[in-house]
């Protein structure tokens, strides 16, 4: 009896310990390292003899991974990250961020150099911005997609720039508005987005562009202006994977405008027809349609869009608004001119063969029949498109000219 | 052996989408994408159609033996001899598929959440505490599918509607999709996803009116298919044909993707995994069931207890065959359409020479004086 009582304890200890094991990945929160933001920059072919060998033997590097990147990475230190406003002068002295750079062929191969440094496991599942310099995105981001694809942390949700110069720098700035330097960075693309002048163009939404036959893709261009704020100078569009070419930051305003994407949030300068001086019209609302017919066996593109917005300045009081035409003047020399610098925009992007507007997608999804017949691949798609005639025509419409009644 | 008729229509109905709500949820957008392109969403739906007529069999069949399952009657279809060969491949097929499925959730922890933890531990986990319910009867087996359902369908929903925020329409066109190579192939691997519907052929003989199995039945089948159908519309309208075919899971995704407004999660993958993991159990649960009840009506016994830790150790063996995911997914796809010759071909074959010879069971009496 003795015995089988044991027996029976025993078989229910057996059954609970299958219970514990989600302490098999027990992890305390200290014993991560965090990663909040990873800049990543060409590095000198030299610069190998500096890398320890740590997922390749000496020498033994497949041949097309000859290139050398250089990754910073911005870690968290436990316990320095304020929570909620920041108390005036305690602690201002601690950094809460630990900034160490590495080397390595590939991104993954870097991350592994840089975890032979750091004592704790790295986490990146708070990596939040991902700098990527300008020159290593002309080259190619396959590598760098792929892993950051496979890692299951890494999440979508997260930023990827393009930054002109040094992506380093961007990762090391050190903003007033934050203490955390990651954290500005994130929130200097969040607030573009939601002061609709930038389109959210986050990684997900990237890889999906990236893959996508009849669309390329784009990321936000950033560069630091005088040493001490992030500056959004424009979009970066690629062609594949290889960053082709950058526009101005009112180009964004052009695109968005064109894709239709609202809040609207660029202004624009305009003179006003017969009158001296000129006026600042502030974007509120866009909306737009992209129409595609196909004619002689290419696509012939006519895109609508429609600004509504409002007068913010006006130059001198020489001349009044009371007059409603002079409103619908300014609305139709605006229109014009605005129809003129989109369709340049897009001139850009075909000489490029970078196709950010996804027309090819339109062109894919309701135009089939003639897709499927001559063109197919994305490759195909980004000669095709350096080809087609583009027209927009822009209307635009001023609703408020604020407080002031002249 | 007159077994108590306590279940429901909605309980049975509600079994048969937490059953068919399973693995197979993660993986679906990019088996359906990979075959039809941006024609998943018809892949999906032909799938579904294709499941159902074969659920519509056994529904049938149900109705036409209400006191037997089909282990039962169809030895007085076709025989024993014959009958009991077709039972013995029905078990040996779900053992796979419990095991297969069970592989799958434990490969899909080690990769996202356990990264740690062996491979062994989760499944083995898995499959004992499946093992152990199975003890239960089945009104107890109905209680639990019952208990656990809204827990398995409103934060899918909930995913889905929150996703469509970074959704374009342009990417669901054309329905036809460009390249629609293999796509009959993609109806039957979507269809296998729907192979735990067999259940139903266990319930019937414990419902309370078999006669209305049917209305279950369609019930169940548009509530998980219209779900399965949403998952692929949305991993298809967020990602885009080409992005989907380069993602594992794409639902999984789909849930990293999606944030609750106002930064409450700013990622919904360990809720949604919370979610997935008792889906996956209520699966594994039903087949699991299906097979020892199966078997033991097969060698008609009384008490089904003695084979749940039985068919254990087998069913954790077959798991651990595959050697990697790839070949996971690859034995899951085949095993998926062979076993449609099961729980479709069977089924419509039973029927036909039912009709045929005019075999029909005992009516139940209607149970008026409850």
């Amino acid at each position: 009896m003795q015995l089988a009582r044991i027996v029976k304890v025993l078989c229910w200890v057996l059954l609970v310990i299958p219970l514990l094991t989600g302490c098999w990945d027990r992890l305390e929160i200290e014993e991560r390292a965090v990663v909040l933001a990873i800049a990543i920059d060409e590095a000198n072919p030299e610069a190998a003899e500096e890398e320890n060998d740590v997922s390749h033997l000496r020498g033994e590097v497949p041949r097309s991974q000859k290139r050398m990147l250089r990754l910073t990475a911005q870690i968290a230190v436990p316990g320095r990250i304020p929570l909620g406003p920041a108390q005036g002068g305690g602690g201002s002295g601690e950094k809460p961020v630990w900034i160490l750079d590495v080397v390595g062929h590939t991104v993954e191969d870097a991350i592994y150099n840089l975890q032979q440094e750091v004592a704790d496991r790295l986490f990146l599942g708070h990596l939040r911005v991902i700098v990527v310099n300008e020159r290593v995105a002309r080259k190619g981001l396959q590598n760098m997609n792929d892993a950051l694809r496979r890692n299951p942390e890494v999440r979508r949700a997260a930023w990827m720039v393009i930054s002109k110069g040094e992506a380093s720098e961007v990762v090391k700035l050190n903003p007033e508005l934050e203490r955390v330097p990651a954290l500005y960075l994130l929130a200097v693309l969040d607030g573009a987005v939601k002061q609709g002048k930038m389109p959210n163009a986050f990684l997900g939404a990237f890889w999906s562009a990236l893959t996508s036959k009849g669309q390329e893709a784009y990321l936000p261009y950033v560069e630091i202006s005088k040493k001490r704020s992030i500056l959004l100078s424009g979009l970066a569009y690629f062609r594949g994977d290889k960053l082709v070419g950058t526009t101005t930051p009112l180009e964004i305003g052009h695109f968005m405008a064109m894709k239709g994407i609202n809040p609207g949030g660029y202004s624009a300068l305009s003179d006003v027809p017969g009158q001296p001086g000129a006026v600042l019209f502030v974007s509120s609302d866009r909306t737009a349609k992209i129409d595609v017919n196909i004619k002689n066996g290419l696509p012939q593109v006519k895109a609508k869009v429609h600004i509504e917005g409002d007068l913010a300045e006006k130059s001198n009081a020489q001349f009044d608004l009371k007059d409603p035409k002079t409103i619908t003047n300014i609305e139709k020399a605006m229109g014009t001119k605005a129809g003129k610098a989109f369709e340049e925009l897009i001139h850009k992007t075909q000489k490029q063969g970078s196709d950010i507007l996804g027309i090819g997608e339109i062109v894919r999804g309701k135009h089939s029949a003639y897709w499927n017949k001559s063109i197919q691949t994305k490759g195909k798609w980004q000669e095709t498109y350096k080809e087609i005639p583009v027209k927009v025509d822009v209307t635009i419409s001023i609703r408020r000219v604020g407080m002031k009644a002249q | 052996m007159e077994t108590p008729r306590e279940i429901t229509v909605l309980q049975a109905a509600i079994i048969l989408i937490s059953t068919i709500i399973g693995v197979g949820v993660l993986a679906l957008p990019r088996i359906a994408v990979l075959s039809g392109d941006t024609g998943a969403p018809l892949v999906t739906l032909l799938g579904i159609l294709l499941a159902f007529f074969g659920l519509v069999m056994i529904t049938l069949l149900g109705m036409r033996f209400p006191n037997q399952s089909l282990i039962r009657y169809s030895e007085v279809i076709l025989g024993k001899p014959m009958a009991r060969f077709g039972s013995i491949v029905i078990i040996a097929f779900f053992a796979v598929l419990t095991a297969l499925a069970s592989r799958e959730f434990g490969e899909v922890v080690i990769t996202s959440v356990l990264r740690r933890t062996p491979l062994e531990i989760t499944v083995i986990v898995m499959l004992l505490l499946a093992a152990i319910t199975t003890r239960n009867d089945i009104t107890t087996f109905a209680y639990i599918h019952h208990f656990y359902s809204p827990i398995i369908l409103a934060p899918v929903i909930l995913i889905v509607i929150l996703s469509l925020k970074n959704a374009e329409v342009i990417r669901l066109l054309p329905i036809w999709g460009n390249e629609p190579n293999g796509m009959f192939i993609g109806v039957l691997t979507v269809a296998a996803l729907f192979q735990g519907f067999f259940i139903l052929t266990m319930i019937i003989p414990s419902m309370r009116r078999p006669d209305r199995a049917m209305t279950a039945s369609i019930w169940g089948m548009t509530i998980a298919g219209g779900l399965y159908l949403i998952i692929v519309i949305a991993s298809l309208a967020v990602f885009g044909a080409e992005e989907v075919k380069l993602l594992l899971w794409p639902t999984l995704e789909l849930a990293k993707t999606t944030s609750l407004p106002a930064n409450i999660l700013e990622r919904l993958d360990a809720a949604f995994l919370a979610v997935w993991v008792t889906a996956v159990f209520t699966t594994l649960f039903s087949s699991y069931f299906l097979m020892i009840h199966a078997t033991t009506e097969l060698f008609q016994l009384r008490n089904h207890r003695m084979f749940s830790l039985f068919f254990l150790p087998f069913v954790f063996i077959i798991a651990m065959v595959p050697d990697n995911v790839l070949q996971m997914y690859e034995l899951i796809e085949i095993v998926g359409r062979f076993g449609l010759l099961i729980t479709v071909v069977y089924p419509t074959i039973l029927w036909v020479v039912a009709l045929i010879r005019k075999k029909r069971g005992k009516n139940h009496a209607t149970r008026t004086n409850r």
